[in-house]
């Protein structure tokens, strides 16, 4: 559905996005993870041929965005962080204004959107009347009115209150589960995308530094938490003899690849040290992705 | 499908406030005029310039000439004022408020999105001028009565006409045409800027800002030899349809030349458009 091949953006002498090269296959729910700044927005907007890119090639649903933009974003719908209407028109009348920018639309299927987004009985009041999370489901109802195969949707959380956090997702699973939509989200909330997602590639200085499944992120050894009364010892310890290959906040170690919570146990009971306790933790993409930020950081240091 | 864009685009242009500013201002600017010259000294002048002329006053102090009287200085002042207001919001507004971002996630063209919002600035350019002499002459006709039509102009566009009552209404309708060609480009001008990266504040000063230099080269004697260069030097051609005989020809080559500046306009601020990234 998306394929970006060695896109390159450029803004002047800064370079935002740097041969970015990923694919999205129909049907899935595809997180974009990255700080602010990471490129992210700039990709999606090379998706949707509202930034051009300096190099390289961006098909949505079989056709180049550059050369085709019209065909490509046939069958797309999106939402952006913050949704943004004109608050001086009902939502109806916003909606009507929308869609035709895409094709004819019948008032039926503009209730039917309203319906399935929860406006029933508002879509003829102000904009300016609605809630925060009112709007985000009027931005999911423009963005479903064209019948969407893709749909892409940049931080659809931000701003949102906690229940309207929880709101959002739920309508994600369900759009995916009822309309067999294939997404694409940005989001910076990690949470999100780790109940989400089934694919993710996270972005740093513009560059995809990690692309895989969500359950492959999840069979990655992920901390595990070590009580002894001396953690800097026995750490020091490990570390030299290649067992473990980082430490984090005092309390937690990453085990290098191939050994247990049982061989640590043992060897360091065996070197002498104490060992109260000693838990795994599932990795969530959290710490996936934190343990990824801190090694790219440690890496541009060295 | 262009009817519906065009209409949808309607709703956006009248659903505002702003839209009807200039609206709002005529009235009152008018209703001032229209008392000012009741009951100030501006009436007595006229019917003496008129008797001077040995024509009777009391048949051309009428709604027609009192209407035209009002509607040379908002012409020339209020009227650029508000078609640039509305032409540089035309892309810039759109872009500033996140609204663009969401129109340019669907599948119309660029060029079309610029050709439906240019109509529809065309449009509004057109009701303006239409209701800038609809609302002029009624409010003359409440104080004045309906008779004859005195014109009177100074150089650099001498005029001294007088019309009979149906020759003056003809006169002044079709000059309406003629206003509304020079809307349209003023309005072209703050489209145009309104494409490139900068605020709906910024495309309209540069718009008024490229009218008023152009006015004011224009009546520097040196560049009296390239003064159609000026596109302020066409705005005037609605004054000459008064004159008599009536000069065709300039009349002609101003419109044709107002025209092409607001293709030129449309086409340089497309490209603009075009090739410009939109981001949040």
């Amino acid at each position: 559905m998306i394929q970006l091949l060695n896109v390159r953006k450029k803004f002047g002498q800064r370079l935002v996005v740097a041969d970015l090269s990923l694919q999205v296959e129909r049907g899935e729910i595809y997180g974009l993870l990255g700080h602010n700044g990471a490129g992210k927005s700039t990709a999606i907007g090379m998706m949707l041929g509202q930034v051009w890119p300096t190099a390289g090639e961006v098909r949505i649903c079989g056709h180049d965005v550059a050369a085709n933009r019209g065909a490509a974003l046939r069958a797309v719908g999106a939402i952006f962080e913050t949704p943004v209407f004109y608050d001086y028109l009902s939502g109806w009348r916003n909606l009507q204004i929308l869609s035709t920018y895409t094709a004819p639309t019948s008032e039926a299927r503009i209730q039917e959107v309203i319906a399935w987004v929860g406006l029933t009985g508002r879509e003829h009041s102000k904009v300016r009347t609605y809630s925060h999370g009112m709007r985000a489901r009027l931005a999911l109802a423009q963005a479903l009115l064209p019948k969407p195969e893709l749909l892409i949707l940049d931080e659809p959380s931000d701003g949102l209150d906690p229940e309207g956090i929880h709101e959002m997702r739920e309508t994600i699973l369900r759009l995916q589960r009822e309309l067999g939509l294939t997404i694409l989200l940005s989001s910076h909330l990690l949470n999100e995308v780790d109940q989400l997602c089934t694919r993710i590639a996270i972005l740093q200085g513009g560059r995809k530094v990690f692309e895989g499944s969500v359950a492959e992120v999840k069979s990655v050894h992920g901390r595990v938490e070590l009580k002894t009364p001396d953690f800097p010892g026995a750490t020091r310890w490990l570390r030299e003899r290649g067992l473990i290959t980082a430490t984090l906040e005092g309390r937690f170690i990453i085990l290098s690849a191939g050994h247990s919570t049982a061989e640590i146990t043992q060897t360091l009971v065996a070197a002498g040290f104490a060992v109260e306790g000693i838990w795994q933790h599932e990795q969530t993409v959290e710490d996936f992705y934190m343990g990824l930020v801190s090694q790219q950081k440690e890496t541009t240091k060295s | 499908m262009l009817r519906a864009q065009l209409q949808n685009e309607l709703w956006k242009l009248f659903g505002k406030r702003r839209t009807y500013i200039g609206f709002g201002a005529f009235v009152l600017a008018q209703s001032t005029m229209l008392l000012m010259f009741k009951y100030t000294r501006w009436e007595s002048q006229f019917e003496r310039l008129l008797a001077g002329n040995g024509y009777p006053a009391s048949d051309y102090i009428s709604a027609l000439t009192v209407a035209l009287v009002m509607l040379t200085p908002q012409i020339l002042l209020l009227m650029p004022l508000y078609v640039t207001l509305v032409g540089g919001d035309m892309v810039a507004k759109e872009t500033e408020d996140g609204t663009l971002r969401m129109i340019l996630s669907r599948p119309i063209s660029r060029v079309r999105l610029l050709w439906v919002k240019w109509m529809a600035g065309t449009f509004f350019s057109v009701v303006l001028v239409l209701a800038l002499g609809g609302i002029a002459l009624g409010f003359a006709r409440i104080l004045f009565p309906w008779k004859g039509m005195f014109v009177f102009g100074e150089p650099p566009h001498p005029v001294f006409s007088l019309f009979p009552p149906g020759e003056g209404l003809r006169l002044y309708l079709f000059s309406h045409l003629l206003m509304a060609m020079n809307a349209i480009a003023m309005m072209s001008v703050a489209a145009m800027f309104s494409c490139f990266n900068m605020k709906p504040a910024a495309a309209t000063i540069l718009a008024l800002s490229y009218l008023f230099m152009s006015m004011v080269l224009e009546h520097i004697p040196f560049f009296e030899a390239y003064q159609n260069w000026f596109i302020t030097h066409h705005f005037a051609s609605w004054v000459l349809l008064f004159q008599s005989p009536t000069p065709w020809a300039q009349i002609i080559q101003s419109e044709i030349i107002l025209l092409a500046t607001s293709a030129t306009a449309f086409v340089i601020g497309a490209l603009a458009f075009q090739v410009r990234d939109i981001k949040s």
